[in-house]
């Protein structure tokens, strides 16, 4: 029987829910010997990320969530000389708030940046998925009991693994196995808006093509009421976008760079003579 | 020992109460909460779970289904970050402990009127404090008389009902022969008050109703038009984030989200299918240019404009230009609104070809500008042109479900009772008044330039008829204020003009000033006596969650903590002073606190549905959902099917587009004319891209209501200011209030991310931190109201970022009484700190708590 978490980013309203119960439960409050308190500001231990996407008028916020991963190969555990950082068998990883000596490895040897260091009490800290109340009963840590959306789900994994199989792991390269899991995770979106210069008209149900430069699939869309276009999910590469209309010159813009969101603006399409 | 065993120990240690934690404060709370307490001290604040102490079964949850899916609301209360984070509120650096004095007032000898807002405080003794308040408070009477003395006493904040809370002394000075009070007016709701209400009645603050449009909107609505309305922020304080899954759950329908605002606000960051991005207060161009739209391609619902509204052809001339020779095209619109006009072309066709209902959320440039009357009223006519109140098609409001109580705000199933406690409130009465009052917009008038005179008490529950009469100040035979007794002092913060209202706060009439209060901010730096209060987590008191998304509950609310320093209640304060005039008994009528909530409990409506000692016991209750929910008529629906025997509420019982009764009393009225016009400036307001000031400040100041907030509240809490859209830490390591500006803007100015920046017109300055995005439209900036004021000149430059000191001191419009808080020109600049260290080393060196803001030890001689 083993822990997970799973953050679905699409149902993230932003609020910081999570972060604020995170401090709320673990600022100024003693919960040795799971941890000790966390200091009042500048550690995160459950974080929220505002991710800002597009430039105007296509702009939407993404939520990213960083949290101590309770990854099942922690480097945090082995960089660890004093040993004071432990798995339990519901797979969550503590520091030992009275066995850490404050050597800092762990700090660098989190791939995720989810390790903080309290220069006050001169030891490592971190998320706890709140241990200390899981053992007293409590069904989840506290930032998945605030959530309001229901973007947090904490439970076994035996039980969630539907929803596991349709999510992906923050960094799989790190091969650490982690324990949280992630549905949603921003990628990149390509968007703009076509219009009639001449008549002054959103054109509607213009067909745009999206191709991949270098794989050369191609994916395609049609304008909205107000003539605009969005794809989204999109991998880090180069594109090209066509935009073609019965009785229109179609357009074509090359490359289209998607190291960002990219808005491409508004495109005008001019009438066949 | 195991670790499971010391955690269980120590949960054994742990004591649960349910307290409100809404900021409504008006005796409606909200955001009902767990709050457990161990050794004395409060250890966490968590959602209320409904099933604590009771089965589900036993209050009947309620679904809504539609189009083949199903809406379930939580076991738990959804309450937002400020009352999750509201521990640091109660233990703040900034919480008054003990009664302050102004170092150099004087009350037998020199006041030093000049210096409030310069000079700092020193400790006093209670004995002491209680000494001056009362020789003064007789002191006034004998020489002025009692209406000498001004009740600053209402607003929002902590929601204490035995225990007052705005307006607890007023039963006192009642005793006392009278007194004057500031009249609360409907803010947040200026547009709608002053000007919808004209149109189509929508007693008593000018929205629609809006019972079971939840339903309504799943089954019937193709798109919400989210004008202006920011229904991940607004809500906050009141009722928590049930619209947040409400609007998931609509786009998992396929209903479209189109925001209209100048900025990606909170919801428009998760929700929005399309931002239209528009000047702050320009909307009436692009309504009109709607209508045009409708008008000419023929595409709006003229019986029901023959049906149900009258006076359509007077606005129908005016759109399409035989009036005034100007057609309201969207090329005209487009020039004025910054939205081109083909998409104005879209939006129209849009909305005439599917089922649209208009969201709102309070607040924000489109209904608290100069004119606000004027987008307000033409939002009915838009309504109207496409059939208001048939299924889908209405006006819906995301927050204050049940606000007054009535089962017509209600859009979510209702509950048996809507529970109420207003039999113990000892807080302000929204329906009594004295017979002189101030409106609370006019405060600043009323000191500088009385006489003055106005329309409408502007109380919020009033009638719209009270709007034709009119009040002076000073009523004959009452003498002008010249004591402020303040219990809400957060008018430089939140109101109109604030700069003004520090001139008056100055203004040698007003002979002392005593402010009672949680936290030492805003207004407090003016008065001459501070005394501490509470906060609700240090009293017993009852109260309800009569707002919430879900279930309605009423609390017991048992005293968590014992009282910091030597805070006292609100009424207590009240009590104190009348038991030094002999009225103790008078005003507490003998009864303790618990036998006070007795008195609410049995008046509340759960009476009868659980008994006193299982309510105390339980410590809360959940009203059963009402089985016959779904028979409340939704929105507009029985007016839509038939206006004879449903009517509205106006003279022709029919939305009058053109209004008879403005004409008839307000006949030479340019800013209010009896149909919805575009006045983008005029006598009241030169506020507009239009006017020549433009020239100087040529930046539209979008204001929303805030989103670490509620108005003054919260701005203290460490854990929200090191969040980027709460504050921006300055080089000088000083939290500066973030101010959103495109990256256009920014850089036509030389400011880059993370500077500081002065904004600022004729009527003062407002130092900020910028926070360069896309999320706000070039030619406009986006500044939260309610930081906490840090005067570096008192009245002329803020350091906290109190955008409220450079608002328009001036009202709506000349009759209408509602003030103009966003909309506004500006200009910013980028801050040399160092220089502004040079001009001002006393201000700018003064304490501030690095992660708190300025607290008691920045305005305390000597520190402590």
């Amino acid at each position: 029987m083993a822990k997970v978490l799973v953050v679905d980013v699409n149902k993230c309203n932003g609020c910081y829910n999570c972060q604020i119960a995170c401090k709320d439960e673990h600022v100024a409050n003693d919960w040795t010997p799971y941890a000790k308190p966390q200091p009042d500001t500048g550690q995160f231990w459950t974080k929220v990320e505002e991710i800002e996407r597009g430039t105007l008028p296509k702009v939407k916020v993404a939520y990213m969530h960083q949290i101590c991963q309770h990854c099942d190969d922690a480097p945090c555990v082995t960089a660890c000389k004093e040993k004071a950082i432990y798995k339990r068998e519901d797979g969550i990883v503590i520091i030992d708030p009275e066995k850490c000596k404050g050597s800092r490895s762990c700090v660098d040897a989190c791939p995720y940046g989810a390790i903080y260091f309290n220069w006050d009490l001169n030891i490592s800290q971190k998320c706890t998925f709140c241990a200390h109340l899981l053992d007293r009963g409590w069904k989840e840590p506290r930032c998945c009991d605030a959530c309001p959306t229901g973007a947090f789900t904490f439970g076994e994994e035996e039980d969630l693994k539907d929803v596991i199989a349709k999510a992906e792991l923050l960094h799989p390269e790190y091969k650490a196995k982690p324990r949280v899991y992630y549905l949603g995770i921003p990628r990149k979106f390509v968007a703009g808006a076509v219009y009639d210069p001449e008549e002054d008209e959103c054109l509607i149900g213009a067909k745009v093509t999206l191709t991949s430069l270098k794989t050369k699939k191609n994916q395609t869309a049609k304008t909205d009421e107000f003539g605009d276009f969005w794809f989204d999910g999109l991998d880090v590469g180069e594109y090209s976008l066509l935009i073609e209309k019965d009785g229109y010159y179609a357009q074509k813009i090359e490359p289209v760079k998607t190291e960002k969101d990219v808005n491409v603006g508004d495109i005008k399409l001019y009438k066949k003579a | 020992m195991t670790n499971k065993e010391i955690a269980i120990k120590e949960a054994q240690k742990e004591k649960t109460y349910i307290i409100g934690l809404g900021c409504c404060g008006n005796g409606v709370d909200g955001n009902a909460s767990e709050v457990d307490v161990k050794d004395g001290k409060i250890i966490r604040i968590r959602p209320l779970h409904f099933d604590r102490k009771y089965k589900p079964e036993e209050f009947r949850p309620w679904k809504i289904k539609a189009r083949g899916q199903v809406y379930e609301p939580p076991m738990k209360n959804l309450i937002p970050p400020l009352s999750l984070g509201y521990k640091k509120r109660v233990y703040s650096s900034n919480r008054i402990l003990y009664p302050l004095k102004r170092v150099d007032f004087d009350p037998k000898g020199d006041r030093n009127i000049e210096n409030r807002g310069k000079s700092g405080y020193v400790r006093i003794s209670w004995d002491e404090a209680l000494e001056i308040v009362v020789g003064e408070i007789k002191r006034i009477i004998a020489k002025y008389g009692p209406y000498a003395i001004f009740s600053q006493s209402d607003g929002h904040g902590e929601t204490k009902i035995v225990n007052g809370g705005h307006g607890a002394h007023r039963d006192l000075l009642d005793l006392l022969g009278g007194y004057t009070q500031q009249t609360r007016n409907p803010d947040s709701w200026e547009g709608w008050y002053w000007g919808a209400k004209h149109v189509w009645g929508c007693e008593p603050v000018g929205m629609s109703p809006i019972s079971n449009l939840m339903l309504d909107i799943a089954e019937n609505t193709d798109v919400l038009l989210h004008w202006g309305c920011d229904a991940e922020t607004t809500t906050w304080g009141w009722a928590g984030q049930s619209a947040s899954r409400f609007l998931y759950w609509f786009s998992d329908l396929g209903i479209k989200h189109v925001f209209i605002c100048p900025d990606v606000n909170y919801a428009a960051a998760v929700h929005a299918d399309k931002w239209i991005p528009i000047l702050p207060n320009t909307d009436a161009a692009m309504q009109f240019a709607i209508a045009y739209v409708w008008l000419t391609e023929d595409t709006y619902d003229k019986e029901y404009i023959a049906t149900h509204t009258v006076g359509f052809d007077k606005f129908k001339d005016y759109v399409l230009g035989k009036e005034d020779g100007i057609p309201k095209t969207p090329k005209w619109a487009s020039e004025l609104c910054g939205v081109p006009s083909r998409t104005i072309k879209a939006l129209a066709r849009y909305w005439a070809s599917k089922r649209t209902s208009v969201a709102h959320g309070n607040g924000g440039s489109y209904i608290r500008g100069p004119y606000s009357t004027e987008p307000a009223r033409l939002e009915v006519v838009l309504l109207a042109m496409q059939g208001l109140g048939k299924p889908g098609a209405n006006q819906v409001k995301f927050m204050e479900w049940g606000f007054f109580g009535r089962p017509y705000e209600m859009p979510i199933p209702r509950p048996v009772v809507m529970p109420q406690v207003f039999a113990c409130y000892h807080g302000f009465d929204v329906t009594k008044y004295p017979k002189q009052i101030i409106p609370k917009d006019l405060v600043h008038e009323a000191i500088l330039n009385a006489p003055i005179s106005w329309y409408g008490t502007s109380l919020l529950a009033e009638k719209v008829e009270n709007q034709f009469q009119k009040y002076t100040y000073p009523v004959e035979g009452c003498s002008p204020i010249h004591m402020i007794w303040t219990d809400s002092p957060c008018w430089i913060t939140c109101w109109n003009g604030g700069n003004k209202q520090i001139e008056a706060f100055k203004h040698p009439s007003i002979e002392f000033i005593v402010a009672q209060h949680i936290w030492l901010e805003n207004d407090c730096l003016f008065a001459d006596v501070i005394l501490p209060v509470r906060t609700k987590f240090e009293e017993l008191d009852i109260g309800v969650d009569g707002l919430s998304g879900q279930y309605r509950t009423i609390q017991y609310e048992g005293q968590c903590i014992e009282p910091l320093g030597e805070s006292k209640g609100d009424w207590e304060i009240a009590c104190m002073v009348a038991e030094k005039l002999g009225l103790l008994e008078q005003v507490t009528k003998g009864k303790s606190i618990e036998e006070w909530m007795k008195v609410g409990f049995e008046h509340s409506g759960c009476a009868e549905l659980i008994s006193w000692d299982k309510f105390k016991e339980n410590q809360y209750y959940v009203i059963p959902t009402d089985t016959e929910w779904d028979k409340n008529s939704r929105g507009l629906q029985d007016f839509y099917e038939n206006p004879e025997k449903f009517p509205l509420t106006t003279p022709t019982g029919k939305i009058e587009i053109y209004s008879e009764r403005l004409a008839k009393h307000f006949p030479d009225d340019e800013e209010r004319p009896p149909y919805p016009k575009w006045i983008p400036y005029g006598e009241s307001h030169q506020e507009s891209l239009l006017c020549d000031r433009a020239k100087k400040y040529p930046i539209l100041v979008c204001s929303n209501h805030p989103r670490w907030g509620v108005h003054a509240n919260h701005d203290d809490i460490t854990w929200f200011r090191e969040i980027k859209t709460c504050k921006v830490k300055g080089p000088d390591g000083y939290q500066y209030h973030t101010v959103w500006i495109h990256p256009k803007d920014a850089a036509a100015r030389g400011i880059a991310d993370g500077d500081v920046v002065n904004i600022y017109n004729e009527r003062g300055g407002v130092l900020a931190g910028a926070f360069v995005t896309e999320r706000i439209m070039p030619g406009s900036i986006s500044i939260d109201h309610g930081a906490k004021y840090d005067p570096i000149i008192a009245g002329e430059l803020d350091r906290g970022g109190a955008i409220n000191t450079i608002t328009p001191g001036k009202l709506t419009s000349k009759n209408a009484t509602g003030m103009a808080t966003s909309g506004f020109l500006v200009e910013v600049e980028r801050v040399n700190l160092d220089e502004l260290n040079r001009k001002y080393p006393e201000a700018l060196r003064r304490h501030f708590h690095p992660t708190a803001g300025p607290g008691v030890e920045s305005f305390i001689v000597g520190g402590k």
